[in-house]
């Protein structure tokens, strides 16, 4: 947990540095193409599941149908593998002056904006697929009841790293009158 | 400072009574044995008393609070010991309760809430009643002025000068009662009843010649009437036995209530803390012209918005006279949906009510159930209606310093959220929405009611005025809080300056943001 602590007095005098150190360079970024490979394994995974399953329950009706979970498996995989790729193309963040701005999601698109004096603390994580795929997840937590909504997938470990740190200082930086 | 003495018996006989199931198992599985069932029981009740009296009087002797200089401290644990300090800035709400059988003994519990955590924070099990309301005093006027200043000894007499609000008349209790029942259950069943009665008749047999000559219609419309008498009647005691002697008062910045037939809340709401407001009132109560006023802060963990509520039931100008005392925003002037959005409900509802004609068309054809199925098809007609009422319920405004939402046509309501409480600002297009190039705004707070849909939503609205809206509504945010920071500090310099001597106090940081659990 990455406490943002608020001293009023040293914040003052820190801040002109921290600030030009923290300006944010503000494109609009995707993530890193690799994630889609992250993605596309969990698709087929659960296609995986999907289709033992369907495979099963038909076996176990008939010997004879046991191509109907082949079927599920490449249907749902293909269904998917689809969605991950478009999410993929869908996904944009960009580090703004004073907020974080994300742009998601494929069927549902969602734009949020989340300010920086309103950030609680910031983590990043690595599942065992992410390590593998050598990326890394930024989550963004604020005192809102969504507040954990906030994630940034697809980062390499040094790009999580820095935008965990940079969202650190803009939050101090920003630092507002007490959140809740 | 202890708890009560009195704690260690109520909690104690609380405890054993818990228990009691354990007695009734010994006595049935006994049965047949060579011991006297009634002898071992015996001794079985006198040990679990023992055993339970002793480990209450250990909790109350380990159980220690005190009200410190910047934090509330709890020490506690038997086994595991447990030292808590809770600074006094970070405390939502002080509540207090007690059950008839508490109110007997003269003992309450004490409950704080902090934003950290879901559950809550702390809980005093339990203090005399004085206690108890001098700890709400206390600490209330500690989380205003953040620490314990001697200099402001003269607030202290907080219950003489606090100023009523609202006390709720005993007309009003009924009337929420009556109006309290859960319109879409009503709306259910008298679909569903037209078809299903002819089958209920055949299902009851005797009664059968009866239930005949009676139209599937108009036993539809008697059991709808019965029904919503008896769920009214039910809504009304619970409305009566939570809000029996609703009083709200105000006193230096915070809001306190008490309400409860038998078992007695209190609580308190700091007006600095308050995240949002909402007023609600279903189609029932707007057409009798009376509506209801919660007070939403982050205390509360979602599902317990019930002890939030301001004002449980008055008439709609007073509730928003009250709103508005409480956060000055202007009479809004809601900005409905574009009209697309009115025929995409047009369509939503017609599909869900072909799927219901349908569905009882299949039950009828397909099963030996028999009823009116071409009853529901009274649904077809009702679907614009229907889409008008829900288009025409929603709406937006955006004033200087607070943007409003109203959503809702069954059950109405207006969320108000100032611009310096807003945590993030989204727009979502679903699919659907896209097609018809309309976004949903939503503005979410540290609120507690987020599952309870207590978010500000615009929903519906043109795609490009949703994206206008969400940059407007965060530039007016950063503004918003920019002014309410250099309020804040101005403020405390000011303080500083006239009161050198308590800078030593005054001058600590407030606090790491991170939730304090």
């Amino acid at each position: 947990m990455t406490a943002v602590d608020g001293n009023a007095d040293q914040t003052a005098e820190r801040s002109p540095s921290t600030a030009e150190r923290a300006a944010p360079d503000e494109t609009l970024r995707s993530l890193d193409p690799r994630v889609r490979y992250v993605w596309a394994m969990q698709a087929l995974v659960a296609a995986a599941i999907f289709g033992a399953l369907a495979g099963g329950v038909a076996y176990v009706v008939d010997p004879d149908y046991l191509w109907v979970g082949g079927l599920v498996f490449v249907g749902v995989g293909t269904l998917t593998v689809g969605l991950a790729l478009a999410r993929y193309r869908v996904w944009r963040y960009q580090v703004r002056s004073d907020s974080l701005f994300l742009h998601r999601g494929v069927l549902t698109r969602v734009r949020t904006v989340v300010p920086y004096v309103r950030i609680q603390h910031v983590d990043s994580n690595r599942g065992p697929v992410e390590r593998v795929a050598g990326l890394a997840t930024v989550v963004v937590y604020t005192a809102g009841s969504r507040g954990a909504d906030v994630t940034i997938p697809g980062l390499t470990p040094e790009q999580a790293e820095a935008l965990q740190e940079r969202l650190k200082r803009l939050a101090i930086v920003a630092e507002g009158e007490d959140a809740v | 400072m202890r708890l009560d003495v009195r704690s260690v018996p109520y909690r104690a006989g609380e405890s054993v009574t818990r228990l009691v199931w354990l007695v009734g198992i010994v006595l049935l599985t006994s049965e047949g044995t060579d011991v006297p069932p009634t002898l071992l029981l015996a001794g079985g009740v006198v040990a679990v008393v023992a055993l339970s009296a002793g480990y209450h009087a250990l909790y109350y002797r380990r159980f220690t609070y005190d009200l410190g200089d910047q934090t509330f401290d709890i020490r506690s644990g038997i086994l595991s010991r447990r030292s808590r300090e809770i600074p006094y800035r970070r405390i939502q709400n002080v509540d207090i309760a007690a059950n008839p059988v508490q109110r007997a003994l003269g003992i309450a519990e004490v409950r704080l809430e902090t934003a950290g955590g879901s559950a809550t924070e702390a809980t005093l099990r339990f203090v005399a009643r004085g206690e108890a309301s001098r700890l709400q005093d206390e600490l209330g006027r500690r989380t205003r002025n953040g620490t314990h200043d001697p200099t402001d000894e003269r607030e202290s007499a907080t219950r003489d000068d606090s100023e009523p609000l609202y006390a709720i008349t005993m007309r009003e209790l009924l009337l929420l009662g009556f109006v309290s029942v859960d319109l879409r259950v009503v709306s259910f069943l008298s679909v569903s009843i037209p078809l299903l009665a002819p089958s209920l008749g055949d299902v009851l047999g005797p009664t059968r010649p009866l239930l005949v000559q009676l139209s599937p219609i108009t036993l539809g419309i008697g059991g709808v009437l019965v029904l919503y008498t008896v769920a009214a009647l039910v809504g009304g005691a619970v409305a009566v036995s939570n809000y029996y002697g609703f009083r709200l008062t105000r006193a230096h910045e915070e809001l306190r209530y008490e309400r409860g037939l038998l078992q007695r809340f209190s609580g308190t709401i700091p007006l600095e803390k308050v995240q949002s407001l909402a007023i609600k009132a279903n189609v029932l109560a707007r057409i009798i012209g009376y509506g209801s006023l919660a007070v939403v802060t982050a205390g509360y963990a979602p599902g317990e918005g019930g002890s939030q509520s301001a004002v449980p039931f008055a008439e709609g100008d007073r509730v928003r006279t009250l709103a508005q005392s409480i956060e000055p925003f202007e009479d809004p002037e809601y900005v409905r949906p574009p009209k697309r959005a009115r025929l995409r409900y047009g369509i939503r509802y017609g599909v869900v009510a072909l799927g219901v004609v349908g569905l009882a068309y299949t039950l009828v054809a397909f099963t030996p159930l028999t009823g009116a199925w071409w009853g529901t098809l009274v649904l077809l007609p009702a679907v614009p209606v229907a889409a008008h009422a829900t288009w025409s319920a929603r709406g937006y405004a955006v004033q200087d310093d607070y943007v409003l939402a109203r959503n809702g046509y069954l059950v109405q309501r207006e969320v108000v959220v100032p611009y310096h409480r807003i945590q993030t600002v989204a727009t979502t297009a679903s699919v659907f929405q896209r097609r018809r190039r309309l976004a949903t705004l939503v503005v979410d707070t540290a609120g507690s009611g987020g599952h309870g849909g207590q978010d500000a939503r615009a929903v519906d609205i043109d795609a490009d005025v949703a994206d206008d809206l969400r940059e407007t509504v965060e530039r007016r945010m950063h503004a918003a809080v920019a002014e309410r920071r250099e309020q804040f500090h101005r403020e405390r310099t000011e303080s500083l300056r006239e009161e050198p001597s308590a800078s030593g106090t005054r001058d600590e940081p407030s606090g790491p943001r991170t939730d304090p659990v």
